[in-house]
C-alpha cells in the first residue's frame, strides 16, 4: 500500500478490501446515480414543457394578432365641396360644425365614384351604391374632423387615406371569400370583385394602422375603426397612480414592520392578514372598490383614479411582501456596525438598509406592477369596461377623473364581440400588452442590475 | 511585554475607573445569561474578557454601549456606570452613549461603500465637523490610529468592502475610531483574520490604549496575555475572576481559572 510500483500483485487484491473495488458501482451507489438522473429529466422536461407552452401561446397570439395592425385603405384624391361643406361660403368654423358626417359621406362616395371612372375600373352590374358603401362609415368622420382643423381645405382636393369596411379588411385578410360574402348583408360579390380590382390599380391597399393604437373603442358596426387608445392611456394613467400609491405606503409599512415594531400578537395578526390580502381574488377588492370608493365616497365610475386605488390595496400586500423579505436579505452585520458607530435606528434604516434593499423592493414593486397591470376582475366591477369615445384629459387637468378603459379589459370587450374582425383586435391588444409587460420587467431587472452591490 | 503601569500601581483611584458595574445580570427570554457581574474597567487600559464559549462574555461586553437592547428579549439589570453616569437611567439616549463607547465586531462588517465614507460616516452623523478639510483630517488620522492609511491612501473612493480581511477589519477599527471614543469595545476582533493581520491589529491594540479604554473579547489566552493589562475570566455566566494579566496566567486565584488556562476546561 504505501509503495505500489514495487508491488504491483498486491494492488487487485488490496483494491478488492473490506469496502469493495472503486472501479466497480456498488448496488446503492447505482440507484443514488439513477435518482439523480431521474431528477434531471424530470427538471429538463419541466423546463421545456413550460417554454413549448409559451412558444405556442406567442405563436398563436402574434400570428392571430399581427394583421390588427393593418388595416385595408383606400387612397384616392377627394373634392372637398364647399357647396356641401361650407354653405355659407364664409368659411366659419362653427357654421361648417352644422355639416354632420352625412354631408362628408357624400363626398368621399362622389370622389371615389369619379375616380373610379376616370381610371376606367368598372365592375359589371354594380351601382353607385355599392361603391359607396364599401368606404367605412368611420371614414367621414375622419375627414369632417380634418376639414373642420384646417378650414383652407375647402374648395381643394386633397389625398385621403380611408378605411374600407371590416369585411372588405377582412377578406383580404383571408377572413371572408365570396361563399361568405353571398350569405353576409354586409358585403356583396360584386364588392369583392370591385376590390380585387382597386388592389390591382393601388387604390386600395394594407396600410399600416397607427389608429389602432392611438384611436379609441369603436361600435360593433366599424371593427375597422376601432383603436385601443383609451385604454392604453388608461392603463398608464393607473399604473402610475399605482406606483405614486404602492410604493411609499408598502416600503413604510414594510420597513416599520420589519426594523420598528416589537412582535407581539398584534403584529404576528397584521403579518398574517397580508399574508391572506394577497390571497384575496381580484374580482373580492373590484366589490370593495365600487362599494367604498364610488357607493360611498362617490369618485366617478370607469376613472382610472379608482382603478388604481383598487389595484393599490390588492398589489400593496405583493409588495409589502416582497420588500419585507428584501429589508430581511440585508445582512445584520451592517445594522450593527450603523448602530456601533452611533446612527440612530432611522440612520441606520435609511443610510443602510434601504440602499441595500432597494435592488429588491423596486424587482418586487415592478413585477407586482406589472401582474397588477395585467388585472381585469375588479376594473369590471368599477365600471372601466365602458365603451368610452372620448380621450381621458391630461393627467394634470383631471385626467385621473375622466372615463377611461384599460388595456386587459379592451382586450376582454373585443373578445366578447361577434365580429371576427374584433377577435383579431383583440389579439393584438394582447401583444400590444405583453409588449407593455415586458418592458416593465425589462427595467425591473436594468433597475436590479443599476443599484446592485456587493457585501 | 507586560507593560502594566494601572495594575503594579496599587492605588488605582476613583478616576482612573473608567467603567464601573455593579451586579450586572442579563436574561435573554427565560436564560439567565449573566449573574450578578462586578468590574471595573479603567482608563487608558486593555482588559481581556476571556471564558469557553456561551460564558457571557460577548453578552457582557455588548451591555457596556447598550447593543443587547436591539435583542428584544434580552434584559439587563444592574448598574453600569460610564464616567460615574449610568448607562441604563432613563434619561441615557444609546445612540449618544455608542458615540462614546465604539464597538468593533467580530467579522469585519464595512458599509458597502467608499473607504473615505466608512470612516467619515460617524463624524457625519455626529456633526463633529464642520468643513471638508476637517473631516478628510479625521479620515487620515483615523486611517493612519489604525495603521491602514499607507494601504489605502491612493483608493479612498474605492469600496471598502473590496479590501482584504484584515484591511476589513482595519477599517472598521478606523472607522470606531473616527468618532473619537473613549471606550473601544472589540468582540473578538481577530478571530477572521489570518496570523499577520492578527500580529497587526494587536499591535494597533496596544497603541490605541494611550488614547482611550480599550475592551477586548478573546478566545484565544496568548492574545489576552499579550495585550491586556487586566483579565476577567467568565465561566458559565459568571464571572469568576478578575485581576491583573499577568496575575490570572502566572498564578489564578480559582481552580476554574486554573483549569481553563492550562486547557482542561472549555
Amino acid at each position: 500500500m504505501t509503495d505500489i510500483s514495487s508491488t504491483p500483485a498486491a494492488v487487485p487484491s488490496k483494491s478488492n478490501g473490506v469496502s469493495g473495488s472503486l472501479l466497480t458501482e456498488s448496488p446503492l451507489m447505482k440507484s443514488r446515480n439513477s435518482a439523480e438522473v431521474r431528477f434531471r429529466a424530470f427538471g429538463i422536461a419541466a423546463i421545456v414543457v413550460a417554454l413549448l407552452t409559451l412558444a405556442i401561446m406567442l405563436f398563436t397570439i402574434v400570428r392571430d394578432g399581427s394583421s390588427a395592425f393593418f388595416q385595408a385603405t383606400l387612397s384616392y384624391p377627394v373634392l372637398v365641396d364647399g357647396a356641401v361643406v361650407d354653405k355659407a361660403g364664409n368659411g366659419d368654423p362653427a357654421e361648417m360644425a352644422k355639416v354632420t358626417t352625412v354631408g362628408y359621406a357624400r363626398l368621399l362616395g362622389d370622389s371615389l365614384v369619379r375616380h373610379l371612372a376616370e381610371k376606367g375600373i368598372t365592375v359589371e352590374g354594380m351601382m353607385d351604391k355599392e361603391i359607396t358603401d364599401m368606404i367605412s362609415k368611420d371614414a367621414p368622420a375622419r375627414l369632417r374632423n380634418r376639414v373642420l382643423a384646417d378650414p383652407s381645405l375647402v374648395g381643394q382636393t386633397i389625398a385621403v387615406d380611408a378605411f374600407v369596411g371590416g369585411r372588405i379588411d377582412g377578406y383580404m385578410k383571408g377572413r371572408v371569400d365570396r361563399d361568405i360574402a353571398g350569405r353576409d348583408s354586409n358585403v356583396t360579390v360584386t364588392q369583392l370583385d370591385m376590390a380585387d380590382k382597386m388592389i390591382e390599380a393601388g387604390i386600395l391597399r394594407s396600410k399600416f394602422n397607427w389608429s389602432f393604437i392611438t384611436g379609441s373603442d369603436a361600435s360593433d358596426l366599424r371593427p375597422e375603426a376601432a383603436g385601443m387608445g383609451i385604454a392604453f392611456i388608461g392603463t398608464v394613467y393607473m399604473m402610475f397612480l399605482v406606483l405614486i400609491f404602492c410604493l411609499p405606503i408598502g416600503v413604510a409599512a414594510s420597513i416599520y414592520l420589519e426594523e420598528f415594531a416589537v412582535k407581539n400578537w398584534f403584529t404576528d395578526l397584521i403579518e398574517v392578514n397580508i399574508s391572506n390580502l394577497a390571497a384575496v381574488p381580484s374580482i373580492v377588492f373590484g366589490i370593495l372598490g365600487l362599494a367604498i370608493f364610488i357607493n360611498f365616497a362617490g369618485l366617478p365610475s370607469s376613472a382610472p383614479l379608482v382603478g388604481a386605488l383598487v389595484i393599490t390595496l390588492m398589489t400593496l400586500p405583493t409588495i409589502i411582501i416582497a420588500t419585507r423579505s428584501a429589508i430581511r436579505a440585508v445582512p445584520p452585520s451592517i445594522r450593527e456596525a450603523a448602530l456601533g458607530v452611533g446612527a440612530s435606528k432611522m440612520q441606520t434604516v435609511f443610510h443602510h438598509v434601504l440602499p441595500l434593499a432597494m435592488p429588491g423592493i423596486l424587482t418586487g414593486t415592478i413585477l407586482g406592477l406589472a401582474s397588477a397591470a395585467g388585472e381585469t376582475g375588479p376594473l369590471l366591477l368599477i365600471g372601466m369596461v365602458a365603451f368610452v369615445t372620448n380621450y381621458p384629459a391630461g393627467p394634470f387637468d383631471g385626467g385621473f377623473l375622466d372615463p377611461a378603459s384599460a388595456l386587459p379589459v379592451q382586450v376582454y370587450s373585443w373578445a366578447s364581440r361577434a365580429d371576427p374582425a374584433f377577435i383579431e383586435r383583440s389579439s393584438g391588444a394582447i401583444i400590444v400588452l405583453l409588449l407593455f409587460l415586458v418592458i416593465m420587467n425589462v427595467s425591473a431587472i436594468l433597475l436590479r442590475r443599476r443599484f446592485e452591490r456587493r457585501w | 511585554m507586560y507593560d502594566t503601569p494601572n495594575s503594579t500601581d496599587a492605588s488605582v483611584t476613583q478616576t482612573d475607573i473608567k467603567i464601573l458595574a455593579r451586579g450586572v445580570q442579563v436574561h435573554y427570554g427565560e436564560k439567565h445569561a449573566l449573574k450578578d457581574v462586578d468590574v471595573d474597567i479603567l482608563d487608558k487600559t486593555v482588559t481581556a474578557f476571556i471564558g469557553p464559549s456561551g460564558c457571557g462574555k460577548s453578552t457582557f461586553l455588548r451591555c457596556l454601549n447598550r447593543m443587547n437592547d436591539t435583542v428584544a428579549s434580552a434584559r439587563v439589570s444592574g448598574q453600569i456606570l460610564l464616567d460615574g453616569e449610568d448607562i441604563y437611567d432613563k434619561r441615557v439616549d444609546p445612540v449618544q452613549l455608542r458615540a462614546k463607547v465604539g464597538m468593533v465586531f467580530q467579522k469585519p462588517n464595512p458599509f458597502p461603500k467608499s473607504i473615505y465614507d466608512n470612516v467619515a460616516y460617524g463624524p457625519r452623523i455626529h456633526g463633529l465637523t464642520k468643513s471638508k478639510s476637517e473631516l478628510d483630517n479625521i479620515v487620515e488620522t483615523s486611517l493612519k490610529k489604525a495603521a491602514l492609511w499607507n494601504e489605502v491612501k491612493d483608493r479612498l473612493q474605492e469600496t471598502g468592502t473590496g479590501l482584504s480581511g484584515g484591511q476589513q477589519q482595519r477599517l472598521c477599527i478606523a472607522r470606531a475610531v473616527a468618532t473619537a471614543p473613549e471606550v473601544l469595545l472589540m468582540d473578538e476582533p481577530c478571530s477572521a483574520l489570518d496570523p499577520i493581520a492578527t500580529a497587526q491589529v494587536e499591535e494597533l491594540i496596544d497603541e490605541l490604549r494611550s488614547s482611550f479604554s480599550v475592551v477586548i473579547v478573546t478566545h484565544s489566552m496568548q492574545q489576552a496575555a499579550r495585550v491586556s493589562q487586566k483579565t476577567a475570566f467568565f465561566h458559565l455566566g459568571n464571572l469568576v475572576e478578575y485581576d491583573d494579566t499577568q496575575t490570572i496566567f502566572t498564578n489564578p486565584k480559582d481552580p476554574r481559572t486554573e483549569s481553563y488556562i492550562t486547557g482542561r476546561i472549555g
